[in-house]
């Protein structure tokens, strides 16, 4: 059922294909984690069209499936960008997939900032400004640092799927380990040793990543931040 | 815009509604076949002491690979080396269920250990059986507290299921791929699905959290989310 030589054999392709999919994660983590700072604060606004706009945003990324999303920014964005600026307007399917994913992270993520920023009692931020702290500087210092313990734990849930869903970037052509794999499955015929291979290869990974950061997040939180 | 919206999506519904029934079936399949996995592995692993490694890891690996990974290898591997499932619509439904599964088995775990022990002893103690300890008094709170995340469950599996068009089964989204495939206009058709499985999938989670905050009010009891 399971037969190493075959991964050796084609480790070359295999590693380049991990390399794609770390490489979408991290770009796709840094964009979905600025973006969800950016609607996590918009959701505490005072101003009520803007706290409506950023339900809006967090519920239909929360709702819409990562697939559709994908498909939809890789065929669908291109043209209506092409239309507004007037020229014929492509990017390529990586940035497709880093587009999709970051958009999709981006609505759970905003959701999990806003309810950390909210755990922190607001006597702490009246507290700051009464000492004359300037108000960046109390959420900087102040509020930040107390809500980013609180949503480490849930954060690091988000990441890890984040990691799971990269594998669906082989749908649109990314070169990454599942697209290799079917390539290959398709040239040597054995779909066998080379789908269990991939399925424990990520069960694997995915165990030890998600035990390491609970582990170093774990730390972080009781050592305290900042 | 509404040229092309006639053209592509009007002219197609009689295909999309075929794709968005085969969507609701393969979902409601999988979902019920997940509910009674979860639970035969959530008692497995709680009260068969020799079999419980074995529930801990079906629970540990069902839970990290990702799903387009287990769709692929219950489709591939398993008729070869299991001799089933033998169609794609068999193998996606299998494939959501067997993920579904190890999460609902631990939402049930934590259901069943978040219970405090006063209850049954208390039933025990007015003297009812034990059968009618665990329906009357432990099943109706259990399933109250876990019914949020058992329905928050289903729409997962409504949005994994997207990924069932990549082994063929002809639902929603294979439906309109088809159609952007035949036409080369993807706006129209794309869009509209995407909206679709938004309705649908918010609708799903606005019950889940109307069944949370409801159910907190009315019975008093919630489990950690």
């Amino acid at each position: 059922m399971l037969d190493p030589s075959l991964f050796w054999e084609y480790r070359v392709v295999l590693l380049k294909g991990l390399g794609q999919n770390l490489s979408i994660f991290a770009e796709s983590a840094v964009l979905a984690g600025a973006t969800a700072v950016i609607v996590g604060v918009a959701h505490l606004s005072r101003s009520r069209a803007v706290q409506w706009a950023a339900t809006g945003y967090t519920e239909f990324f929360r709702n819409t499936p990562e697939y559709v999303l994908l498909v939809w920014v890789y065929f669908v964005l291109p043209l209506i960008i092409s239309r507004m600026v007037g020229f014929r307007f492509r990017f390529d399917a990586h940035t497709a997939a880093v587009i999709g994913l970051g958009m999709a992270y981006s609505g759970f993520m905003a959701e999990t900032v806003r309810a950390g920023l909210r755990s922190v009692p607001p006597g702490q931020t009246e507290a700051a400004i009464s000492i004359g702290m300037s108000s960046l500087a109390t959420f900087r210092r102040i509020v930040l640092p107390q809500a980013i313990r609180r949503m480490l734990p849930e954060l690091v849930n988000q990441l890890v799927s984040l990691f799971k869903s990269t594998t669906i970037v082989s749908l649109i052509t990314v070169q990454d380990i599942m697209y290799q794999v079917s390539m290959i499955s398709i040239e040597e015929l054995r779909p066998v040793p080379l789908y269990t291979g991939a399925a424990l290869l990520y069960c694997t990974v995915i165990i030890v990543v998600t035990q390491t950061f609970h582990r170093v997040t774990e730390r972080w939180r009781s050592r305290g931040w900042s | 815009m509404t040229e092309n919206f006639n053209r592509f999506v009007v002219a197609n519904l009689g295909a999309l509604f075929s794709g968005l029934w085969v969507t609701v079936e393969v979902c409601l399949c999988a979902f019920l076949l997940a509910l009674v996995l979860g639970a035969v592995v959530c008692f497995i692993r709680l009260r068969v002491p020799y079999l419980k490694v074995l529930a801990i890891s079906y629970v540990e690996f069902f839970r990290a690979t990702p799903i387009l990974v287990q769709l692929l290898w219950v489709n591939y591997v398993w008729p070869a080396v299991f001799g089933f499932p033998q169609t794609v619509t068999e193998a996606g439904i299998l494939a959501l269920a067997l993920q579904s599964s190890g999460y609902l088995a631990e939402t049930f775990r934590s259901g069943l250990e978040g219970m405090p022990k006063g209850q049954r002893e208390a039933a025990l103690a007015i003297g009812m059986s034990r059968w009618r300890t665990a329906w009357r008094i432990e099943l109706p709170q259990i399933a109250l507290v876990v019914a949020p995340v058992v329905i928050n469950q289903f729409a997962v599996v409504v949005k994994s299921s997207t990924l069932v068009s990549v082994i063929a089964i002809t639902d929603l989204m294979y439906e309109g791929l088809k159609i952007v495939n035949q036409w080369y206009e993807p706006i129209e058709v794309l869009t509209t699905i995407a909206l679709t499985y938004f309705a649908v999938i918010f609708a799903v989670s606005t019950a889940a959290n109307y069944a949370y905050v409801h159910f907190q009010t009315k019975f008093g009891i919630v489990m950690q989310r």
